[in-house]
């Protein structure tokens, strides 16, 4: 899932880049309040540890192995900030000193991986463990379901970025310049790899680890569990720093949510059929004026944005307004489907995280505790 | 090559001999890094902010020729600066045409557009277009693969990780990203270790479920240790004096010849952006 | 001469502990343990692995704190808040050095380089200062020519040595060793021993800990015995070396079997020494 330079077009790195640079300004400014001091051995050793545990070849039924992932076992021990910033860190060396994964596309990685996978590995695991005790056998389900759907999240960003690539970037000919398959093989050839053998690598080593600490070191997994509730003001500091620390972060997805439609249909026809110079041109203006809103005849609009209207325009029956069954209509709708989910789960994450555990304001393990 | 191993030992051996891989790449990277080539006199940071713009210069670019071009410069600068042309081939081209290539393979046949070529017996139909875009794949999967590889053969780790600071990259990201790496073979180490001491110890055959119980336990066993010596570097720092700031020396130097060099590569990257628009 | 003195002049000792007790959960480490180090002393703690010792340092080192009892520093109160203390906590932190038993522990920077510099960067010296220093402590140690080096690939003693430079570099009045021959093959620890000997310089007070009765002779004027969490005995390396049974009950004199030329098997207690 490690998507390589030169699957993703530039533009689609840049987004991916701005995409993930908010969760990682909030993941920095979350873990160093939490961590202090502790943060930069955790991390780094953490990290370290995450790049082993991808090479390991985990035995998954029916006789092969596969490779983890370890997003959701990081999540789970380190809580989903500290684990975006360690498999970020872990994925950047595997790009720069290893060439496991693009440079261009780490920001896309970074994304997918780091946090999409941190995100849903914890969120599920909070979900579903409830408040079990350490060592009851509902955390390792948890943790296993957990692990299983980051890695399937993950898989599911990565399958949608190299999806999009053909509808949107193409030489003057119509030859994809980048990931060739659209949307319906991209999606599907990624995800029944994941779905199977690599969903139950992770599943195996998730729902294991949690088992194996369990026994033998169950102080780990203390910080995502329920533990005794903080006195009452702590609580409320918890809260408040919560927001404070978060708020760039909704600035940022706010922002996400207006720009990513408009900057990526921009990116479409800069990279796509349209030229700079046709911005000047009133007749190419006119043109792209109308292909936008499907007046114009088929021939005349871009590929790229008339095939991607295939696919948005579907769901919507034939008989809604024009501009509802255009394609930008449809990308810009999905655009806020999308962010509008993202912001949905990380606030349900942080109620969750604010209703089962009142204060997170813990580091993982001092030293008397590990 | 003789088929995968399956089986109890199958999966421990595979899993170590990716760790062993990993050492050895470390290994030839550090052995290159000091030899006395081309780009390995190059100021760190230039030659970061050189690489990352021909690379992005190589994914921008929209023609064959433009692509081909870079690869041909990358080739050249590989040359110059004691990379070996076989360890190219090996480690990165062949590695590339095994994933990428496999994965473009179908493109001719499913991109629709110009039928070319009718596939005898099969009878698939062969667009343009498709050959096109596989082609576009794989050259530049290539070209910016190869442009990476050169910037970590050439260039000692910690000398790329304290040239990002030159990219704002903040210095606590810097010390993270240099104290990963430098644990990242303690724990390679140890997971080898770990997994050879495992197998010489693994006489019958496991079943499925045992298994997949060794790997994760193993796993376990790793992240138990990972704590215990996060725990006890934390403890070497703040002895120390570490309190939560991190200031670093910046020591490098640009002299003329890095300028000389800066210019080449922001000249090369520029002409590669507008001839490949 | 950095030795506080009380307004009624008598030395006030660099430490002492009082009482103090220690546990890791269900572990007690340390157990009402007393101690004085006085300035400008050597200090060997002896004892047998998992006694306690290491955690002592830590604790020395205002790394730790006990959860019963008293650390002072100077006569000053070691705990964590006075560490917070900026003012406090930077003088503790340039005055007082400690060098882990684990070098991999210690040596957590991309190269030796920087592994050297960490200590004065963190105290904010200037960089030609930094920079000077690192030079001098690396010629001392011998180990200039492993600057760029990263630690993962340097031997044992190697790695030993430079994890003695980086606290050195600070110029510490008190050094703290844990275990410093430990893992070492005979030519590596008489090496070392030899830094060690000339580190001691001026008037620098030194606690090593150690189960290596070869070497307490040499870098050490008192001795303290530790058992489980206790002081056993204390005394000149002379009476602690002369006293067989202690050694025996605190685990560092050990017996097995042997086998002689004769062929005769039997069990004598040992006690290796180096000729000089
Ligand atoms: N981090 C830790 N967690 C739990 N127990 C520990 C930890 N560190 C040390 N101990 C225990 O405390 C005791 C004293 O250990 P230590 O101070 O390291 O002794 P020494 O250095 O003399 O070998 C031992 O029984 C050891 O097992
Ligand atoms: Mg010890």
């Amino acid at each position: 899932m490690h998507i390589p330079d030169g699957y993703l077009s530039p533009s689609t790195c840049a987004a991916l880049y701005g995409a993930a640079a908010p969760f990682w300004y909030v993941a920095l400014r979350k873990t160093r309040k939490l961590l202090l001091t502790r943060l930069v051995p955790l991390i780094s050793v953490f990290a370290a540890f995450s790049f082993v545990i991808m090479m390991f070849n985990i035995p998954i039924p029916g006789g092969t192995t596969a490779h983890p992932l370890g997003a959701g076992i990081a999540s789970i021990v380190l809580g989903p900030w500290a684990s975006i910033l360690t498999l970020s860190t872990a994925l950047f060396i595997q790009a720069f000193f290893f060439g496991d994964g693009g440079i261009t596309a780490l920001g896309a990685n970074c994304f997918n991986m780091a946090i999409v996978g941190s995100l849903v590995a914890w969120l599920v695991y909070r979900v579903v463990a409830g408040r079990s005790a350490i060592t009851s056998s509902r955390r390792v389900v948890a943790a296993a379901l957990g692990g299983y759907l980051a890695i399937n999240g993950a898989a599911l960003c990565a399958a949608i970025e190299l999806g999009i690539q053909p509808h949107f970037f193409k030489s003057a000919s119509g030859a994809p310049l980048y990931a060739p398959y659209p949307l319906n093989i991209a999606v599907p050839a990624i995800m029944i790899g994941h779905l199977t053998f690599a969903g139950l690598a992770e599943l195996v080593v998730t729902g294991g680890i949690v088992a194996y600490l369990q026994r033998a070191n169950p102080s780990l997994l203390r910080l995502t569990a329920p533990g005794v509730p903080l006195p009452q003001e702590e609580t409320q500091q918890a809260t408040m720093t919560g927001w404070r620390v978060a708020r760039p972060l909704w600035t940022a997805v706010g922002l996400l949510m207006v720009l990513a439609p408009l900057g990526l249909l921009a990116a479409g026809k800069a990279w796509g059929e349209w030229s700079v110079h046709d911005f000047a041109d009133p007749a190419a203006r006119q043109q792209m004026a109308a292909a936008s809103r499907n007046v114009a005849p088929p021939a005349a609009a871009p590929s790229g944005l008339e095939r991607l209207s295939d696919i948005w325009t579907a769901p919507f029956p034939d008989y809604l307004p024009p501009f509802m069954r255009s394609a930008a209509f449809g990308y810009i709708l999905s655009a806020i489907f999308g962010v509008g989910t993202i912001i949905l789960l990380t606030l349900l994450a942080s109620w969750i995280a604010l209703k089962v555990r009142p204060g997170l304001d813990h580091a993982p393990a001092s030293t008397k505790e590990s | 090559m003789p088929a995968k191993r399956s089986g109890t030992r199958g999966f421990l051996e595979r899993s170590t001999s990716s760790f062993v891989d990993a050492m050895e790449h470390a290994f030839y990277a550090e052995q290159t890094a000091r030899a006395d080539g081309l780009l390995q006199r190059v100021d760190p940071r230039v030659k970061l902010v050189g690489i990352l713009a021909l690379v992005a210069a190589a994914a921008a670019s929209r023609s064959f020729a433009v692509i081909a071009g870079l690869l041909a410069i990358a080739i050249a600068l590989a040359a110059l600066s004691h990379v070996s042309f076989r360890v190219l081939v090996n480690r990165v081209w062949v590695a590339v045409l095994l994933f990428t290539g496999v994965i473009a393979l179908p493109a001719p046949f499913v991109t629709p557009g110009l039928v070319i070529w009718h596939l005898p017996l099969l009878g698939w139909d062969v667009t343009e277009q498709g050959l096109a875009s596989a082609g576009y794949l794989v050259l530049r999967v290539e070209t910016a693969a190869t442009l990476c590889v050169l910037l970590v053969l050439t260039t000692p780790w910690n000398h790329v990780l304290k040239a990002l600071r030159v990219l704002r990259v903040p210095a606590v990201l810097v010390t993270i990203l240099g104290m990963t790496y430098r644990y990242l073979f303690l724990v390679l180490q140890s997971a080898h270790d770990m997994f050879e001491s495992r197998r010489s110890r693994m006489i019958g055959e496991l079943t499925g479920r045992e298994r997949r119980r060794v790997a994760a336990a193993s796993a376990g066993v790793l992240m138990s240790k990972t704590f215990d010596l996060s725990n006890e570097v934390y403890l070497a720092m703040e002895s120390r004096g570490y309190r939560g700031d991190i200031s670093v020396l910046d020591e490098f130097q640009i002299r003329n010849f890095d300028w000389v060099m800066l210019g080449a590569f922001a000249l090369v990257s520029i002409a590669a952006f507008w001839l490949g628009r | 001469m950095s030795t506080t003195n009380t307004n009624s002049g008598t030395p006030v000792p660099v430490f002492e502990v009082l009482d103090a007790t220690y546990r890791y959960r269900d572990v007690t480490a340390l157990d009402h343990l007393n101690l004085t180090v006085q300035a400008g002393r050597r200090l060997a703690l002896l004892g047998a692995n998992g006694s306690g010792k290491s955690t002592l340092l830590r604790i020395l080192d205002g790394l730790c704190f006990p959860d019963e009892g008293t650390v002072r520093f100077c006569g000053k109160l070691l705990t964590e808040e006075s560490i917070q203390n900026d003012g406090f906590g930077v003088d503790f932190r340039r005055r007082v050095g400690l060098v882990f038993q684990n070098p991999d522990a210690q040596l957590f920077s991309p190269t030796v380089f920087d592994e050297v510099a960490f200590g004065p960067l963190q105290l904010r010296w200037p960089p030609d200062q930094v920079r000077r220093k690192i030079a001098e402590t690396l010629e001392m140690m011998e180990i200039t020519h492993l600057k760029d080096r990263s630690p993962h690939h340097l031997s044992m003693g190697e790695k030993k040595r430079v994890a003695l430079a980086s606290v050195l570099v600070l110029d510490p009045e008190i050094l703290l060793l844990d275990e410093p021959t430990a893992a070492l093959d005979p030519r590596s620890a008489s090496h070392m021993i030899n830094f060690l000997v000339r580190a001691k310089g001026g008037d620098r007070t030194v606690v090593t800990t150690t189960h290596d009765l070869d070497i307490i002779e040499d870098i050490a004027d008192d001795c303290l015995v530790f058992h489980e969490g206790r002081v056993e005995a204390t005394g000149t390396p002379a009476q602690i070396l002369g006293d067989a049974p202690l050694l025996k009950t605190s685990g560092l004199l050990h017996s097995h079997l042997h086998v002689h030329k004769s062929g005769e098997i039997h069990t004598h207690s040992h006690l290796h020494r180096h000729e000089h």
